[in-house]
């Protein structure tokens, strides 16, 4: 009776990086793409029942629902080698399988019309959890589908299950190229209000950032679309890692982010992750230790998210969780905090208790990393807010000055972000709805 | 500690102070380094020292009411000279130091730093600077900082626990201007270890004499006792002629003693004031004293369990069954006896040599005659017809010591043969024995030779001269041994003392080491024994080591202490003998060992046994108990390590109550939610073990081969209480905290306990008291997880607040950044409880475990794991502990007063009509 979790794949980029997932965490379990248990996996002190549990014949089945509108992405995971891992009824394919064309309002009301049948498979998948501790998202912002139908079983799922907590990781497109969806400020928008007020936790995964570092780290030109999965399935696993295998702290997904979201509005994290390589790259290997590891993760091109640094500089960290991996002495960890602490390497917000915490956790005993210490930050920074300006911007060129409910949502969302950086934050609220009301 | 020296450092500012902590924490150091240490720092920073006072354990030192406290710091620091320079004697001293002041009482300006020299080397280098405080009781305190290491710490706690005792024992009222803490002071400064000098002892000795009014009784009473080759008997004088200096204590000893004589229904002698009185009452002043006083009671009170055999009654009745000479017997006198001086002087001489040949056999003759003994272990007189020729009773006189050594040694020798005196009087009387029949030979030899008539006075004297050196021998050791009433290893202890004291006289430590080579059979066989297989087989109680049957091995899993450890098996030091004194503890330790493999059924057996012979080089046996010792220590440890698996046992144990298992207690706390809320009256323990029981499959803990030795408990008391009672025991605060028990209304939260079933011979290192430890350390753990829980639980009802509009939301940041702070609070705390003190005190355990090698190492880093973990987490301390209970009763209340507050706006939320698509509701606008 762990603490389950259940995945939900959407559309075709939450497919791919949901796909990436469940390979890095069967690799890590020591789980065949066939679900069965490797036999030098079998002494079990890590917990498989989070993300997996045991059909009949002893075998794991991921608590995955894959769900798409077009049949290609889901066609290839079928085709596999890990096409038997999931619950085939878990699969849900659109019936006429035209997709939503990259339209958010076409997702978004083509899983109005599917309600009963995705809510059916969520429902088993819950009923068959003992003691469900909430839901993880998958998709991307900018499709018709990630977003559209996102958006709606966010809404659903807020109103189904309330005291669930619902954890996504989000996609936000390229803004550095020009799109070939015209209308995809439009999707981002509007999936931005859902995640904003229906999501508990939103992990920003920004594919300007993706790009950059792959190309900048890893050394990759052209980076493929599964080199940047891998990236976003290390984060994903790593995130995940004090639930599988359990140590004094954090063994809770309530207890991780809890402490990384101290009001409910600001919950977009950005996430950073050192050393990163690739399956390719043996190149250099590095000297790691948990000093340079935190210091690393400081650094932004590190971040997993582009936001512009300097522009505004008085931009903060709300709250940083590092996880750290490997074999770590306690003591080292401390003298890392203070030697950061000293030379002022991160900034806080100034109206709250905050600091790094840190979650030492285990590695999976069954892949062997060239380094000895690795470390992923989910921070909560206040520069995400410029994220959701350039969403604005793009969305005011498209359609010019049109009172819209949603974008006043982001747009107060900003707000919120840039009073975050300011002591009087507490008392923001209190002004800004006595200045609306000044208004009306 | 880390946090603390960090303080410290911060405070201090200097870079060389830690350097010199470190030093001081290895505990190596001598005092007299740890007080340059001292000087230099306070010389470093001479301005701030007053305010570090509160911050570092500075002791204060009063000058005026403790004199031989500083004595004897000084005399540490300037080794050369022992003199005292506080005390009268050495006043004119002070004129010859330059110009610096010898203490704070010769500085009369007032509160200040001054730069002092209280020791008599005089030279610049010696003084130093120090805080000068005049108290408003115009009384001078010298303020010295001691930075010293928390080993000390631990050891002061003790202490205090042993002069309360003690003062209690002594009916010192609480009221009396002698505190405990006064002495508890003293005894600090003093645990260096007494120097105990000839020079030192006899000047303490002189200065008692002095103050007394009987100084010759004393003397006499000093001599007598060191005659009795007592123990301790130095630190005893020592310590006597510093209460002689101690106004207070003189007097409270005084009152003391007059009480209790009273109660005894005697008036107490005017000369004897405390002196007569002293040695009992005084020698339990020390710490060390006072405890093998109690041992000795302790063993008083069993040791007439020992059973002796009856001596037959007729050995009693038939006086002539003794070699020695038998007086008071009324024989017909011999009428034929002619007074000596009538007769010729060839004829004098036979006759006299005739008696001589008698007397050497214990029998009377005509004209020497043996005296009645005037006491009982008196030497034999005699007396001589007085008529004999001057010269030849003269030459007669040298013979009669011969006579009167035989008479001692065969006396010696027919009384240490009854059962009572022990195998080793036994041993030693049987070889005396057969020195008695060569020296019955040489006596038959004479007598031949005497008939034959080829015997003259001369000749005699000439024949006999070795003869007489080794009964004078025997006989002075019979007389040491008598006098000293010594059983067993005392005796082995003066033979041993006796034979390297003849060194250079060749013959005649052959003999000593003959004597004391036999004496030694018995009590070396006793110590094969009982290092070869750990068997106590000791019918007299001579061995050093004693066995303590009451306290069983059952206990372990009982009594809330380790008594069995270390009083099962207790070394009584005065029956050791001096030259194991170095190895005792080696001794007692393999016999331990082995003696714990014996109880698990097993039979140990030291494959190397060698028969143990004494030698006057020590090196033989030393190497025999080493290697005994090495091969139990080893033998125990393989069987606790590999077979018993002790190591992965204690990680069991730190999974369940150190939560290193998290995933298991959030599951057992999902589980258990309701039951915990509930009163400790309603729960069902049963129901809670099945739920455990689920929780440990279920998780993964599932893969700990000692997941069912978990039980659940239930206790009566709080945290808290239980803390307190424990940290308040014998001070004064202890009834403050006395809760009744029938107002307390625990919740299952508060009550719950995880235990564990340990099994014999683990029991030995996880005993109650260790287990007693985890469970504080667990329950402190389980609530702050219980808290963090409620913190999440409030979080998770807040994430509806998104929905609002700003306007509505604003009334909740303030409690979103009260929550917020709470949980970062509770968070951080456990992560240093659970991070920064147990997993790092954890991994230092674990290195040392590596390198162990015996179990009573094991045991001392099993507990000094414990004890940092309390420490640092804060339990040691109530006011700490208080403030953190308090904090969290504070997290407590706020969550349930949110929760409250959610469950009552979301009813209200409930009843708006907001359940449609929210695309819809933005078509709307």
């Amino acid at each position: 009776m762990p603490r389950e979790i259940i995945t939900l794949q959407l559309g075709q980029c939450g497919n791919q990086i949901g796909m990436e997932f469940w390979k890095q965490l069967c690799s890590e379990h020591g789980i065949s793409p066939e679900g069965i248990l490797e036999d030098f996996a079998t002494e079990g002190t890590d917990r498989k029942d989070v993300f997996f549990y045991q059909a009949d014949d002893e075998h794991y089945i991921p608590r995955a629902v894959l769900l798409d509108l077009e049949p290609r992405v889901i066609n290839s995971i079928m085709n596999s080698p890990y096409a038997n891992l999931y619950n085939p009824e878990n699969v849900y394919l659109s019936k006429h399988g035209g997709g939503a064309g990259n339209n958010w309002a076409s997702g978004y009301t083509q899983a109005e019309k599917l309600y009963e049948e995705i809510f059916d498979i969520i429902d088993r998948e819950a009923d068959g959890s003992d003691s469900l501790e909430g839901f993880v998202l998958c998709h991307s912002i900018a499709g018709g589908t990630g977003s559209g139908m996102g958006s709606y079983l966010l809404e659903r799922l807020n109103d189904r299950f309330p005291k669930k907590l619902i954890q996504t990781y989000s996609v936000f497109p390229n803004l550095d190229e020009i799109s070939d969806v015209v209308v995809q400020p439009y999707n981002s928008l509007l999936t931005l209000k859902r995640l904003t007020q229906n999501a508990d936790c939103v992990v920003v995964l920004d594919n300007t950032a993706l790009h950059r570092i792959a190309a900048d780290r890893l050394h990759i030109d052209t980076p493929s679309f599964a080199q940047i999965n891998q990236l976003v399935s290390t984060v994903m696993s790593t995130s995940t890692t004090t639930l599988r295998y359990p140590g004094y702290m954090n063994n809770d997904l309530i207890g991780l982010i809890a402490s990384l979201i101290p009001t409910p509005r600001l919950h977009y994290l950005m996430t950073g992750y050192t050393p990163l390589t690739t399956a390719a790259q043996v190149a250099s290997v590095r000297k790691t230790t948990v000093l340079d590891v935190m210091r690393r993760l400081l650094q932004p091109k590190n971040m997993m998210v582009s936001t512009p640094v300097h522009r505004q500089a008085n931009h903060c960290y709300i709250s940083i969780l590092n996880i750290i991996q490997g074999e770590v002495d306690p003591t080292q960890v401390h003298k890392s905090l203070q030697r950061i602490r000293e030379r002022k390497l991160a900034q806080f917000i100034p109206w709250g208790p905050a600091s790094i915490q840190v979650a030492l956790s285990r590695k999976s005993p069954y892949i062997q990393t060239a380094n000895r210490v690795s470390g992923l930050m989910l921070a909560n920074h206040t520069s995400i807010s410029s994220l959701f300006e350039r969403t604005l911007n793009q969305f005011d060129k498209l359609r010019k000055r049109e009172a819209f409910m949603d974008q006043e949502v982001i747009q107060q969302l900003v707000d919120e972000y840039q009073a975050a950086t300011k002591p009087d934050y507490l008392a923001w609220g209190t002004q800004q709805a006595s200045g609306s009301v000044d208004r009306i | 500690m880390n946090n603390l020296n960090e303080q410290i450092l911060n405070l201090a500012e200097a870079e060389d102070i830690e350097s010199e902590i470190l030093d001081s924490d290895d505990n190596c150091i001598t005092l007299k380094t740890k007080i340059r240490h001292i000087r230099n720092f306070i010389q470093d920073t001479p301005t701030t020292s007053k305010t570090r006072q509160s911050e570092t354990s500075s002791q204060i030192l009063n000058v005026d009411s403790h004199p031989f406290v500083s004595a004897n710091l000084t005399e540490n620091s300037c080794t050369q000279s022992s003199q005292n320079p506080f005390s009268q004697a050495s006043n004119t001293v002070s004129t010859n130091i330059n110009s610096f002041t010898k203490d704070c009482e010769d500085v009369s300006d007032g509160n200040g730093t001054y730069r002092i020299n209280p020791s008599s080397c005089s030279g610049p280098s010696n003084d130093f600077n120090v805080y000068c405080e005049v108290g408003s009781d115009d009384r001078y305190w010298t303020v010295i900082q001691f930075l010293q290491e928390k080993e000390v710490k631990m050891s002061e706690f003790k202490l205090h626990h042993h002069v309360s005792e003690l003062m209690n024992l002594l009916r010192v009222r609480s009221t009396d201007t002698v505190g405990a803490e006064v002495y508890t002071e003293m005894l600090q400064k003093n645990t260096t270890p007494y120097i105990t000098t000839q020079v030192s002892a006899h000047q303490a000795k002189r200065k008692i004499a002095e103050s007394s009014t009987t100084p010759i009784e004393f003397l006499a009473k000093y001599d007598e006792l060191k005659g009795k080759n007592m123990r301790d008997l130095d630190p005893l004088v020592l310590l006597l002629s510093q209460l002689t200096e101690e106004e207070q204590t003189k007097k409270i000893l005084e009152k003391q003693a007059k009480t209790k004589a009273d109660e005894a229904g005697m008036t107490l002698l005017q000369h004897g004031k405390i002196f007569s009185q002293l040695p009992a009452p005084g020698a339990k002043i020390t710490n060390q004293e006072f405890t093998e006083l109690k041992d000795m009671l302790l063993k008083e009170s069993k040791s007439v369990a020992v059973n002796i055999p009856p001596q037959p009654e007729w050995l009693f009745q038939r006086p002539s069954l003794t070699l020695d000479f038998i007086v008071g017997v009324d024989e017909p006198i011999d009428q034929n006896i002619v007074p000596l001086g009538s007769l010729p002087l060839p004829m004098q001489e036979q006759a006299i040599i005739e008696d001589l040949l008698k007397c050497m056999e214990g029998i009377e003759g005509k004209y020497i005659l043996a005296r009645a003994l005037t006491e009982r272990y008196a030497p034999k007189e005699f007396m001589i017809d007085e008529s004999l020729d001057p010269s030849v009773q003269e030459l007669v006189r040298r013979f009669l010591p011969l006579c009167s050594n035989y008479s001692t040694v065969v006396r010696f020798i027919e009384e240490k043969s009854a059962f009572e005196y022990g195998l080793v009087n036994h041993a030693l009387s049987a070889s005396m024995r057969t020195l008695i029949k060569d020296y019955m030979v040489l006596v038959a030899q004479l007598e031949q030779q005497y008939r034959n008539g080829n015997l003259t006075l001369q000749k005699f004297w000439f024949y006999i001269q070795p003869t007489m050196r080794t009964l004078d021998i025997l006989a002075s050791i019979a007389n040491s041994i008598n006098r000293g009433e010594c059983i067993g290893g005392a005796v082995l202890s003066l033979l041993h003392e006796k034979t390297s004291g003849l060194i250079g006289d060749a013959k005649c430590q052959e003999l000593c080491l003959f004597l004391t080579q036999s004496a030694c059979v018995p009590y070396f066989e006793i110590l094969e024994k009982w290092i070869y297989k750990g068997i106590i087989k000791d019918p007299y109680s001579e061995f050093l080591v004693e066995e303590n049957e009451t306290i069983q091995k059952e206990k372990l899993q009982e009594d809330y202490n380790d008594a069995y450890w270390d009083q099962h098996y207790t070394i009584c030091r005065e029956r050791i003998p001096v030259f194991l004194e170095q190895v005792a503890d080696k001794i007692l330790n393999t016999g331990k060992y082995l003696n714990v493999i014996r109880l698990c059924g097993r039979d140990p057996k030291f494959p190397y046994a060698v028969e143990m012979v004494y030698t006057l080089k020590e090196r033989k046996y030393y190497d025999q108990i080493e290697k005994a010792y090495s091969y139990a220590s080893k033998l125990l440890l393989d069987l606790l390590m590999k077979e018993k698996e002790l190591n992965s046992r204690i990680k069991s144990i730190k999974h369940y109550f150190l939560l290193d298992k998290g995933d298991f207690l959030v599951q057992f706390m999902d589980m258990t939610e309701e039951e915990m809320k509930q009163d400790i009256d309603n729960i069902m323990p049963s129901r809670l073990e099945s739920l455990l029981e689920l929780a440990l499959r279920t998780s993964t803990a599932n893969v700990d081969p000692f997941k069912d030795d978990l039980k659940v408990e239930l206790l009566p008391y709080d945290l808290i209480t239980q803390l307190f009672q424990i940290l308040t025991i014998d001070t004064k605060q202890e009834k403050d905290y006395r809760v009744d028990p029938t107002d307390l209304h625990l919740s299952g939260l508060e009550a719950f306990s995880f235990d564990y079933v340990v099994k014999w011979p683990v029991s030995l290192v996880l005993n109650r008291k260790a287990l007693t430890r985890y469970q504080m350390l667990f329950r402190h753990l389980f609530y702050c997880k219980h808290v963090e829980r409620q913190l999440c639980s409030v979080w998770i009802g807040n994430k509806a607040a998104k929905m609002y509009s700003l306007h509505s939301c604003k009334w909740y940041s303030a409690a979103f950044a009260l929550r917020q702070k709470m949980l970062n609070f509770v968070q951080n705390f456990e992560y240093y409880m659970l991070f920064e003190v147990i997993e790092y005190n954890w991994h230092v355990f674990q290195s040392n475990m590596d390198s162990v090698s015996n179990i009573d190492n094991v045991l001392d880093y099993h507990s000094d794991f414990l004890d940092n973990c309390l420490k640092d987490c804060m339990l040691t301390n109530p006011d700490l502990l208080k403030t953190v209970h308090k904090l969290m009763m504070v997290c407590v209340t706020f969550s349930n007063f949110i929760q409250r507050l959610s469950s009552s706006t979301s009813v209200e939320v409930e009843t708006k009509p907001t359940r449609e698509s929210s695309l819809q509701a933005t078509k709307k606008d």
